[in-house]
Order: structure tokens, then C-alpha cells, then sequence
């Protein structure tokens, strides 16, 4: 890769890094690390719906599964350790369950079925109460811990979850760039097309669906064992809608989108707080307005601004 | 039994009506709207304006709401639909989406958040058959419905306008070719959806009250009855709402009242699986 790949990913990291040195108010660093983690299950996202053209609501709900099952095991005194491997196998079950039979459907089957699924199990969550708190969420939940070490406080939290979303992006440029990243894009630019050059569409719609639940699955656990508090709003169909909103306004297919995308909606209702109801009218029209005008999202016009720099 | 019978046929309806809107739309522009649901709940709060806040009868305040109805369908169809025309439909559901978001909250800034009452049109004693009771907004509910479905019935097939809606469904720009008022076909149809969403929720805002956040559900279930009935299937929507409206009346009663919006889900996705096309077929097969 050239210098000039390399500078802008080397000064996003620098600013990353540098936050809690300008800040360390526990509410900004705990919004970050939420942005942090939302990020992560962004890039998920962007593996079925950014490369391969599905879409996908169920998204916040695997979230939710990682979390769910981490707080529910580690509550009940199982070692932390654990719970990152229960995560997975719960949400890549759940996905395989959920995207064996769908995902040969067409768009809006699919966009049905994965909203349907997302609020079956907010139904569940919501009233398997003794189990999972119900509407009022579980609370106290234990932190990380491997051997008796872990984060304490909010800013070691935060490198921790920049770390993992550093990985979690170099593993998604990998697959990118891999064989199956290449039969990914041909899905999405012609099922038929892609068929007919010996691309297993529906196994590679699958295996993108599933590796996308596992990244949300490892966030919902990063998030119910760093935040510490979790409850059925947080994983709801209008975080699924949020979450696809993320990877629009961000850029679809572009890593550094998703990360620019879940972090500004992530901060941006904070900030904005002033507005109130006025708020969600203008993120409305803001997405019709992005989709509309840039199809590929905040990435794009950053791509295309040394074009009209030079043009000038 | 009789009586859930009843009351389930009512709930079917309404949502029957749901799906004949988004019928509409898709029969003409082959895209299925998420914001139907809003849609709704904006016609039951006009509806409530018009009775309740200003008093008009009850007559002219259905009339003006229809007619709010239509602008707003245009207007709707002006920024969500036309500036995406012939790109991919998955970004139609989004913005889409993003439009019932901004309807909701100008929803909420405009008549808050707490439920209203709107009265019904029809007055009178509910008729009794052996223990089942039929109350006369029941009865209104099942007239409009058919008279709706046989209007909508002759519109597509008899008039003029229909054969118009169903070239410019199987080829916008052939349609165009042959000098086919494309746009305003599909104005017609973005109106007519609306005032069918606007009519469901001035029915629905008499049985349950009327909230701004009332639309997301209602919208996803004019959804689930479209996927079961197959979209763009005129008896099927309607066969699939009133079947939807029994399934979740007697689940309520017999399973558990708690998972009653999962029901629809569940069904939708089981007949999704066996058939993926729909109960009762597609009316037009995706194009190579």
C-alpha cells in the first residue's frame, strides 16, 4: 500500500488513541464506547448488506443475542472467558437458522423476514422475564476478565474496544480481498451473472449473513461486559433501522464508512440533544437527502473531494 | 368463538385495507412502501382534527382527510420515490423507512404523544346473533372493505386507468415509448395508496386510539398479509388480512396475548419457507 493509503488510516488511529488525552468525562468515553462497539457491528453489517446486497434487519438482534447470552452467563457465575465462544455459537445458530431458509428470498421477503425475526426476539427478551429482567434489562453485570485480569474504568475500556475494532476491520479488508470477498461483490453486481462464473450465491449470501452475526454476537458481548447494563431498547427494530442508517450515511462497501458512519449517529443525537423532537425529522430527511444525493454515503464525498480540489 | 370470530374478521380487515394500498403502489412502481403504516396514523389524526378538534360532521371530515390524503401521497411520492426511480429497490425501502421516521416525529411535534379517540361514523344499537355481538363500526368496517375491494377490483381491470397502471408496471419506459402518462399514473397511485391507509386509520382510530407511534406496527402487518397472500395479489391480500386478523385474535386468546405481534411473524416466515412466492403467487416474476 502506498504512503497515501496509509496516511489517512494512520491519523484516524492517532486521533483514536489521542481522545481520552483531551477528555475524561466517563460520559463522553462511555458514548465513545459505544460508538465503538455500534462500529463493529457496522462492519458486520456491511459484510451482507454493503457487499453482497442483502438486506438485512436482523442485525440488532444478534447484537442483542451476544449480549444477552454474555450477561445471562456471566450472571449465573460461568468465567468470562466463556462467553465470547457462547456468543458465537448462539448467534451463528441463530443466523444459520434464520438465513438457511430466507435467503434465497427476494428483497422484500428478505427485509420482512429479518424485521420479523429482530422483534421475535425483542417479544422474547421482553417477556422471558425472570430470565432476561424484561423491559427493565439486566443490571450489575460482571466486567472482563481473563485470569483475574481486565479493564478497570472506562478509558482502559476504550483502547481495549479500539484494539478489537482495529482487528475487526483488518480481518473484513482481508476477506475483502480474499476469494470469497471477489464472489461477494459478483453476488451483488449480478446474482445471475455470478452464477453462470461458478459463484455459490446462496452459500456466499450465507457465510457473509453469518460473519456479519458473529461480529455483532462479539460486540453484544464486548457491550454487556463494558457497559455493564443492558436492556431490550438497545437491540430494538429501530436500532436494526439505525444500524443500516450507519452503514448508508457512512458508505456502503467502504470499511472506513462504516467506522465514520457508526460513530458520527452514534455521537450525533448526543450533540444534538438541543433539538428534540425536531432531531429524528431531520435525521429522516438527512438519510433521504444522503441516499438521494450520495449514494456512497460520507466515504464517497471524501474520495471525491480531491476531484474537485483539482478541477478548480 | 363466534365473537373472536368476529372481532378477528374486524382486525382483518383493517389490515387487509393496509395491503390493498401498498397493492396499489407495487402494482404500479413494483415497490413496496414501509411508510404505509404512518400513513395510517396520519389519516386517523387528520381524521381526528377535522371531528373531534373542529367539529366538522362526520361526513365532510372523512371527505377533507381523503383529500389530505391524496396530496400527501403525492407529495410523498415526489421525495421518497421519484428521485430514486430505476435504482435499486432496497434503497426505496430505506428511504422509505426514513420518511415514516420523519412522519412520526412531525406526528409527535404536532399532536404529542398521547392517545386520542376518534368517534365512529355509525350510530346505533349492535346487532346479536346467539351470543355474538356485531357492533356497527364492525359492520361499517366489512362494507368498506368490500366496497373497496370491488372498486379497486373494476379500477384494475375495467378502466382505463388500470391497463395505464399495468403498463407502466411491466415496462416504465416502453410504457413511456407509447405515450403513456408514466408520472402521472404513478402520482394516481401513490394517492389512491394513500387515501387507502388514510381510510384504514380513520377505522382503525375508533376501536384502538390513535398515537403517533401507532403506524410501525399496523405497517408491518399490511406487510405480513401482502408476503402471505403474495404481493400484488388483489384476493390475496384480502383472503391473507383476514386470516392474519383470526390468527392473531384466537393466538391472543388461546397461546399468550404477549407474543400477539410475533404471530404474524412467525406465520409469514413459515409460509415464506414453503412458499416462497406468497400463498396465492406473485403477480409479476423479477425481470433478467
Amino acid at each position: 500500500m502506498t504512503v497515501k493509503r496509509w496516511l489517512p488510516l494512520a491519523l484516524g488511529a492517532l486521533v483514536a488513541l489521542l481522545v481520552p488525552a483531551v477528555t475524561r468525562d466517563n460520559y463522553v468515553i462511555q458514548l465513545l464506547n459505544i460508538a465503538v462497539l455500534n462500529a463493529i457491528v457496522v462492519l458486520g453489517l456491511n459484510f451482507a448488506t454493503g457487499w453482497v446486497g442483502q438486506i438485512n434487519f436482523g442485525q440488532a438482534a444478534f447484537y442483542g443475542l451476544g449480549a444477552y447470552t454474555t450477561g445471562i452467563a456471566t450472571k449465573a457465575g460461568l468465567p468470562w472467558i466463556m462467553t465470547p465462544f457462547l456468543s458465537v455459537i448462539i448467534v451463528m445458530t441463530a443466523s444459520l437458522v434464520l438465513g438457511l431458509p430466507t435467503l434465497r428470498l427476494r428483497t422484500y421477503y428478505l427485509a420482512m423476514t429479518t424485521i420479523g425475526f429482530g422483534e421475535i426476539v425483542r417479544l422474547i427478551i421482553v417477556h422471558w422475564e425472570p430470565v432476561t429482567g424484561g423491559t427493565s434489562g439486566l443490571r450489575a453485570i460482571p466486567g472482563i476478565s481473563v485470569l483475574g485480569i481486565g479493564p478497570q474504568g472506562q478509558v482502559q475500556h476504550y483502547y481495549l474496544l479500539i484494539v478489537v475494532l482495529g482487528l475487526a476491520a483488518l480481518v473484513a479488508a482481508r476477506i475483502r480481498q480474499s476469494s470469497l470477498g471477489r464472489a461477494m461483490i459478483a453476488t451483488k453486481d449480478s446474482e445471475i451473472a455470478a452464477e453462470q462464473s461458478g459463484v455459490d450465491t446462496t452459500r456466499t449470501k450465507l457465510i457473509a449473513f453469518m460473519i456479519g452475526a458473529v461480529y455483532a454476537g462479539l460486540a453484544g458481548c464486548l457491550y454487556a461486559s463494558s457497559i455493564r447494563f443492558i436492556s431490550p431498547d438497545s437491540f430494538s427494530g429501530t436500532q436494526a433501522i439505525l444500524l443500516m442508517t450507519m452503514l448508508i450515511v457512512g458508505g456502503m462497501g467502504s470499511i472506513p464508512g462504516c467506522i465514520i458512519g457508526a460513530v458520527g449517529l452514534t455521537i450525533l443525537p448526543e450533540a444534538l440533544r438541543f433539538l428534540g423532537q425536531w432531531y429524528l425529522v431531520l435525521y429522516g430527511l438527512g438519510v433521504i437527502a444522503v441516499i438521494v444525493l450520495a449514494p456512497g454515503g460520507v466515504a464517497s464525498l471524501a474520495s471525491r473531494l480531491p476531484r474537485w480540489a483539482g478541477a478548480r | 368463538m363466534g365473537q373472536l370470530v368476529v372481532n378477528g374478521l374486524a382486525l382483518g380487515s383493517i389490515y387487509a385495507l393496509v395491503a390493498l394500498g401498498l397493492l396499489l403502489i407495487f402494482n404500479t412502481v413494483q415497490i413496496v412502501n414501509f411508510a404505509q403504516g404512518q400513513l395510517l396514523m396520519l389519516g386517523a389524526f387528520i381524521g381526528i382534527s377535522g371531528a373531534v378538534t373542529h367539529e366538522l360532521p362526520m361526513a365532510l371530515a372523512w371527505a377533507s382527510t381523503m383529500l389530505a390524503m391524496a396530496l400527501i401521497g403525492i407529495v410523498f411520492m415526489v421525495l421518497v420515490y421519484f428521485p430514486l426511480r430505476g435504482r435499486p429497490p432496497f434503497l426505496v425501502i430505506l428511504t422509505t423507512i426514513a420518511m415514516g421516521i420523519v412522519l412520526e416525529n412531525i406526528a409527535l411535534i404536532i399532536w404529542g404523544p398521547l392517545p386520542v379517540s376518534l368517534p365512529s361514523p355509525v350510530r346505533g344499537p349492535p346487532l346479536r346473533f346467539s351470543g355474538v355481538v356485531i357492533s356497527m363500526h364492525q359492520l361499517f368496517i366489512f362494507c368498506t372493505l368490500a366496497v373497496i375491494l370491488l372498486l379497486q377490483y373494476l379500477m384494475l381491470t375495467k378502466t382505463r386507468f388500470g391497463i395505464l397502471m399495468q403498463a407502466t408496471a411491466q415496462d416504465l419506459h416502453t410504457a413511456r415509448l407509447v405515450g403513456i402518462p408514466v408520472n402521472r399514473t404513478i402520482a394516481v397511485a401513490f394517492a389512491f395508496g394513500a387515501i387507502l391507509s388514510g381510510i384504514a386509520g380513520l377505522l382503525v382510530a375508533p376501536i384502538f386510539l390513535a398515537e403517533p407511534t401507532m403506524g410501525g406496527s399496523l405497517g408491518l402487518k399490511g406487510f405480513v398479509v401482502s408476503v402471505i397472500g403474495g404481493f400484488g395479489n388483489l384476493p390475496g391480500a384480502v383472503i391473507g388480512g383476514l386470516f392474519l386478523g383470526l390468527i392473531e385474535t384466537f393466538g391472543a386468546r388461546y397461546i399468550s396475548s404477549n407474543f400477539r405481534d410475533a404471530y404474524a411473524f412467525i406465520v409469514m416466515i413459515a409460509v415464506l419457507v414453503a412458499w416462497p412466492r406468497g400463498l396465492f403467487g406473485e403477480k409479476s416474476s423479477e425481470k433478467v
